[in-house]
């Protein structure tokens, strides 16, 4: 594969002020092929957006090297720049000039000529749906024009790679929807997207693989199914008769191959089995020869969040604002 | 060539940015015109005081108040950097190909043009009260003002990169901004103060600017406090600029 973000050992260390120095990023390695949809999924203070800005020139690398799109980081940061896009956190659109004038400004900064900018400047006007409100200031648009218009500028100079740093933080459900539309849009035509994002349900509909970042280092890495998979599998709930029915199913279900964790819950039976789908057939045929008939079961897939679970043994909801188990952590998490 | 190009384009954002935010020039106008009709009232009982030159009020007053805008002037940038910062646009324009001292030079020169812009209100109020235009040394004037605001503007840029907040950047430079406009003479020339204050005085920059805008005012074009003034503030304006451009390259906020 042809890595076009290739990062080895980044290091980043901040000045911790009266405390120790904070270490956000401890040697994270990743590589991103062409065309991929790569996410970086953690708690806030993890280390995704720092390890974000130093893959953007934004920020000097401590330690480790970079190159994307071929180029180093440190040393050809000029040039890496003309082949990325960056959309912050903050989107930093110029609220007092029109839609229009922020891309055409943006376009005109990667040295493109007028007319050159006026032609993309109007193609991604009508790709992000913003064309309706082009020439009105960037103060009156809503919360999902505004991130349209974000993204349109991190990309109006067609760049190899976009990062994007939380891309739907503050959207609601149908702006989410259509901003992940969009962004699948850039890499249908080929665009690399590296985002981060600390939602699970973002990760797993957009990113064609992961890498869960906890503390400023990777813990696991690989697509969203197989992340799931090696979790504990699907968990399965049969619904039989009564308790008692329930009973004799488990005894039944105990001896399958696979099977793990059976627990009876009144007339259900909840068990976890590494792929359930393929399970499930057979699970049925055999409680029907032993004459215990399922009335409803339910087949649902371990959550990003089992996964996050067991890497760091704390969910990822709580992971933001919860004190870390380990104590050497605390520092880390206190600063973020 | 591109860095430019770039200073063109940020320069035109910025100046558009200025103008679609009539408070800020509202505020930008009326600071001198009301120091023109409130304080410069006070002074006319003061010429031919001992200390003090012969010649209309406004001849000793009205290039103060160039200085003070042109200081004014400068810290306008650095506000409008803390905002920016908070609100993305400074991280977004530093993660594009453009020169890093025209991210710096757009706002300087925007400012720098409304600032022109005030001092020709100033000049033409003035002079319909009693204040002699001297050409040639106005133009030289405009020179030295230009050195002047863009110096503070640099620096007031850097200050606004590297803190990252107002309360902090407010506290240097409102902390600066009060003993360096007084010892100065912005108000009222030094000469007229204890021996002390006169040589504390020549540690100021502004001190040398406010000193040769009087003579340069009065016609006077070779004077030493002209040449004085230039030797001061033109490395001084490269050094801050040079200093505040590395800031821009590495800023962290």
């Amino acid at each position: 594969m042809t890595a076009v973000i290739d990062a080895r050992e980044l290091r980043k260390r901040f000045p911790g002020g009266r405390h120790q120095a904070i270490e956000a990023v401890r040697g994270v390695s990743l590589r991103v092929a062409r065309g991929e949809i790569v996410g970086f999924l953690g708690p806030n203070g993890a280390g995704k957006t720092t390890t974000l800005r130093m893959l953007t020139t934004l920020l000097p690398i401590d330690g480790g090297s970079a190159t994307v799109a071929g180029l180093d980081v440190q040393r050809q940061p000029g040039q890496v720049r003309g082949r990325i896009g960056y959309v912050s956190q903050l989107g930093g659109a110029d609220e007092l000039a029109t839609g229009r004038e922020n891309l055409t400004l943006q376009g005109r900064l990667y040295g493109q000529s007028r007319a050159d900018v006026a032609r993309r400047v109007a193609e991604v006007l009508g790709r992000f749906d913003l064309a309706g409100f082009a020439d009105r200031r960037v103060r009156t648009y809503s919360g999902g024009q505004r991130r349209r218009l974000d993204v349109a500028l991190g990309v109006v100079h067609e760049p190899e790679v976009l990062f994007l740093d939380e891309p739907s933080t503050g959207l609601d459900p149908q702006n989410r929807a259509s901003l992940w539309d969009h962004i699948r849009g850039l890499r249908d035509r080929g665009t690399t997207v590296f985002l981060t994002t600390h939602y699970l349900d973002e990760a797993d509909a957009l990113c064609d693989r992961i890498m869960i970042i906890d503390h400023g280092a990777v813990v696991a890495e690989g697509t969203p199914r197989a992340l799931k998979h090696q979790v504990a599998g699907d968990a399965i709930v049969l619904v039989t008769r009564d308790a008692d029915a329930a009973g004799h199913a488990a005894a039944e279900l105990a001896g399958q191959p696979g099977v793990r964790d059976l627990t009876l819950e009144g007339p259900a039976v909840r068990l976890y089995v590494s792929d359930g789908a393929a399970a499930l057939p057979g699970m049925l045929r055999l409680l029907d020869r032993a004459g215990l008939p399922v009335r409803s079961l339910r087949l649902s897939e371990p959550s990003l969040d089992d996964v996050f679970l067991r890497q760091t043994g704390r969910s990822l909801r709580d992971a933001g604002d919860t004190a870390p188990p380990a104590p050497d952590h605390a520092a880390t998490e206190a600063a973020a | 060539m591109k860095a430019a190009t770039d200073a063109g384009l940020l320069f035109r954002r910025y100046l558009v940015q200025l103008l679609r935010n009539p408070v800020w020039l509202v505020v930008g106008f009326s600071t001198p015109v009301l120091y023109l009709a409130l304080f410069t009232p006070l002074l006319r009982h003061l010429v031919g005081a001992p200390g003090l030159p012969a010649g209309h009020v406004l001849d000793l007053f009205l290039p103060g108040i160039l200085a003070l805008l042109a200081f004014a002037s400068g810290s306008g940038p650095g506000f409008s950097t803390i905002f920016e910062l908070r609100a993305g646009v400074i991280e977004r324009f530093r993660v594009t190909p453009a020169s890093r001292l025209a991210i710096l030079a757009g706002p300087i020169l925007a400012s720098m043009l409304l600032m022109f812009a005030f001092d020709a209100v100033v000049v033409a109020i003035g002079t319909g009260l009693g204040f002699g235009v001297h050409a040639g040394g106005l133009l030289l004037l405009c020179l030295l003002l230009a050195l002047l605001m863009a110096t503070v503007a640099a620096f007031s840029i850097a200050i606004a990169l590297t803190t990252g907040d107002i309360s902090g950047f407010a506290a240097i430079i409102n902390g600066l901004n009060l003993p360096v406009l007084l010892l100065g003479g912005v108000l009222l020339p030094i000469s007229l103060g204890p021996e002390w204050m006169r040589v504390l005085a020549h540690f100021n920059p502004l001190y040398y600017a406010v000193t040769a805008a009087r003579v340069l005012a009065a016609g006077t074009l070779t004077g030493p406090a002209v040449w004085q003034a230039f030797a001061v503030l033109t490395p001084l304006c490269v050094v801050v600029l040079s200093w505040a451009t590395t800031v821009v390259r590495r800023a962290v906020a």
